[in-house]
């Protein structure tokens, strides 16, 4: 196990090397120069002097051909220095600090709904197999995983926000949000996160539900069910603790795959909402070409779809006792 | 086709080919047929646009001469120079009456226009499209009016023909490098396998916002095309997965040794031999795949990073709707039309996925 993971981590090592590199050598031919972009953006009666704009250029490595700025970049973040942002004047590591909490509180809410509710569903649809009520709630779930997210949230701000006064539009907070109380507090987010929330849940609910049928399909046909149906075993039982607990291994795999989605956000539903979090960093870094940001977040998701690949393998040899990597 | 059969094999199986039995399997499947219905029904909307929702005669005949001036919906220059030089302007009931009193048409089914406002007094009974906030659907605007006057059903017909595009394009791509890259990698093994396997490991690794974003920004002009190719090398990745392990297992297949022994080339057994075989479960990826480029070209447009105007996708429809939540309708036939294609795909990747695949058909009997 241990030469495996060895392996597995300098192997991996490689690979974002190259990634970074691609990533990086991506952005720099990028039209557009992040000091002008923020020189433009700075009070127009302050006139930046040249060799001002030209420091700024030489102190992120701008000066330099790429492929020569991205070692130093590297050098940079073997010290665990991923660089100040160029728009923002701040270390990337607070930026990401700042935003990573909406992201959580997002992503995690709808992954714990997802697990909560979808077992529950799964596990009805491959009781009621092939019956009337299966079918139709089956197929409706296809048709909710199938509904692009972005327009529900539309549908949804349309329907909560405009045409009633629900819900807030958009945004994590009101904007007399200091002078709540801390009750207040809470429920004013809770009120602003609702609609994220439930855009981001409904269609990995409907995945989940669709794949713990599909394993407990697969599951109830092994010839041990049929053993413990034979001797007796009640049929909730059998499906409980016999099937259920084997239909665990594809969904704790699945589980580290998430991983990334998890911590990286949705960028199109966080720029609808104006939700203050990782993936709508992303996309105002992009637009801003604020190279050290985009580099330190790349990197972030990177590691993370690699590690979430890594712990899915490990995490299967820990379940199944059947799989080792000697 | 190639795959060894022995005697006996022939009397078990069906008399039937593996692609009749799939057919036969997913003709059984009422939803999959459906929207197998629903995408040929999209192909002809995309096709006959300029014939359901224009204002340029489908025909006509002007001074003698015979004319086709709603080609000009496919490519401007199809547009016959005579009218610009008549000064017909872009308005034509008026001017072929007035110009030659002899002249006749046959007109498209709605006189509506997808890249401009029509105005009072153009089609005799029809008003001009309201403007600013008052374009609520009517009769004579289906699904209502943005902002500046221009017929939303209009868009969306002539917006068919992108959507579509943009499915078969990108995924064409996307299919052609993944397949190749998947089949070298599976096929020949050893270090070009890890090769391609690093690279296919590198490109799923990177954001893929990142790379359309990056891709689009060094572009000078994106036009519709380049999102397509964009879209397409970037989108590869999976079915480069599904092939390798596909080819991985048949590599070692009897059929495929004794083609080797005959003498049959690399590439051939390759695209000839081994390909055929392990098609089925690729199709699958690549259906869900036509799907997921819809998604994302629509969402790119949505998010202002799309082919610039005019460009009738329903993405920037479903943009300019969102600069206008209070009209609901700008939102509401886009959204649903974007809705109805993804489900198309899917639900035909679906059928063919439990079609093609024994195991799951064992499943439904």
């Amino acid at each position: 196990m241990t030469t495996y993971l060895v392996r597995r981590v300098l192997l991996g090592l490689v690979t974002l090397t190259l990634i970074t590199f691609l990533i990086y050598g991506l952005i720099r031919s990028m039209p557009g120069d992040p000091v002008a972009i923020f020189a433009g953006s700075e009070d127009p009666s302050k006139k930046i002097k040249q060799e001002d704009l030209d420091r700024m250029r030489a102190s992120y490595g701008l000066d330099k051909p790429w492929y020569q700025a991205y070692f130093l970049w590297v050098g940079n973040v073997a010290q665990g220095d991923l660089g100040r942002s160029i728009s923002r004047k701040q270390p990337v590591t607070r930026l990401i600090a700042e935003r990573i909490g909406p992201t959580l509180l997002l992503s995690i809410t709808s992954l714990t709904l997802t697990y909560i509710l979808s077992i529950p569903l799964g596990l009805y649809a491959s009781v009621r197999s092939g019956k009337a009520d299966e079918r139709i709630s089956s197929t409706l779930l296809f048709v909710l995983y199938s509904f692009p997210a972005f327009v529900a949230a539309l549908f949804l701000q349309i329907e909560f926000a405009v045409r009633n006064d629900w819900l807030p539009l958009f945004g994590m907070v009101s904007d007399n949000y200091a002078s709540l109380s801390f009750g207040g507090k809470v429920w004013d987010i809770a009120r602003h996160a609702i609609l994220p929330v439930v855009c981001s849940t409904y269609g990995s609910l409907a995945y989940y539900s669709r794949f713990i049928r599909a394993t407990m399909q697969e599951t109830l046909r092994q010839d041990y069910i049929r053993t413990a149906r034979a001797k007796g075993v009640a049929p909730g039982r059998v499906l409980a603790v016999h099937a259920f607990r084997n239909t665990l291994i594809p969904l704790v795999t699945l589980l580290g795959l998430m991983l990334p989605a998890v911590l990286s956000g949705s960028v199109i539903l966080e720029q609808i909402f104006s939700w203050p979090g990782m993936g709508r960093l992303f996309f105002e870094a992009i637009s801003e070409r604020d190279y050290p940001t985009i580099m330190g977040l790349a990197l972030m998701f990177s590691i993370l779809t690699l590690a979430g690949q890594l712990l899915a393998d490990v995490l299967y040899a820990v379940v199944d006792p059947r799989i080792s990597y000697q | 086709m190639n795959a060894p059969t022995t005697p006996i094999a022939v009397i078990a199986e069906s008399p039937h080919g593996f692609w009749d039995e799939a057919w036969r399997q997913f003709r059984k499947r009422r939803l999959a047929m459906l929207a197998l219905f629903y995408v040929e029904f999209l192909i002809l909307v995309a096709i006959l646009a300029p014939l359901i929702a224009g204002t340029k005669p489908i025909v006509c005949r002007y001074k003698g001469t015979l004319y086709f001036p709603a080609m000009g919906y496919y490519v401007p220059s199809w547009e016959n120079p005579v009218f610009a030089k008549d000064k017909f302007r872009r308005v034509y009931p008026k001017n072929l009456k007035e110009k030659d009193p002899e002249s006749w048409a046959v007109w498209p089914l709605l006189y509506q226009d997808p890249y401009r406002r029509v105005r009072d007094g153009e089609w005799e009974g029809q008003p001009g499209n309201p403007t600013g906030d008052s374009g609520k659907p009517s009769r004579y605007n289906l699904f209502g009016t943005n902002q500046s006057g221009v017929d939303v059903f209009a868009q969306m017909v002539h917006g068919t023909m992108v959507a579509l595009l943009v499915g078969f394009v990108s995924e064409g791509i996307a299919a052609a490098i993944g397949i190749t890259l998947g089949a070298v990698a599976g096929y020949f093994g050893g270090w070009i396998d890890s090769l391609i396997s690093r690279l296919i490991e590198v490109v799923m690794c990177v954001p893929s916002l990142v790379l359309i974003l990056a891709l689009i920004a060094i572009l000078d002009k994106v036009t519709i095309w380049h999102m397509m190719g964009i879209i397409g090398i970037t989108g590869w990745t999976g079915i480069a997965r599904l092939t390798r392990a596909e080819f991985l297992r048949l590599r070692e297949a009897e059929f495929v040794t004794g083609a080797r022994a005959i003498g049959v080339g690399h590439v051939s057994v390759i695209f000839r031999y081994i390909l055929p075989n392990a098609l089925a479960p690729i199709l699958v990826p690549i259906t869900f795949g036509i799907a997921s480029a819809i998604l994302i070209e629509s969402s790119l447009s949505f998010l202002g990073f799309g082919a610039p105007p005019p460009n009738p996708s329903w993405g920037t429809l479903l943009s300019d709707g969102r600069r206008n939540l209070n009209l609901w309708w700008l939102t509401f036939f886009p959204g649903l039309a974007v809705f109805f294609a993804v489900l198309a795909y899917n639900l035909i990747g679906e059928g063919l996925h439990e079609a093609t695949d024994p195991r799951l058909r064992e499943a439904m009997r």
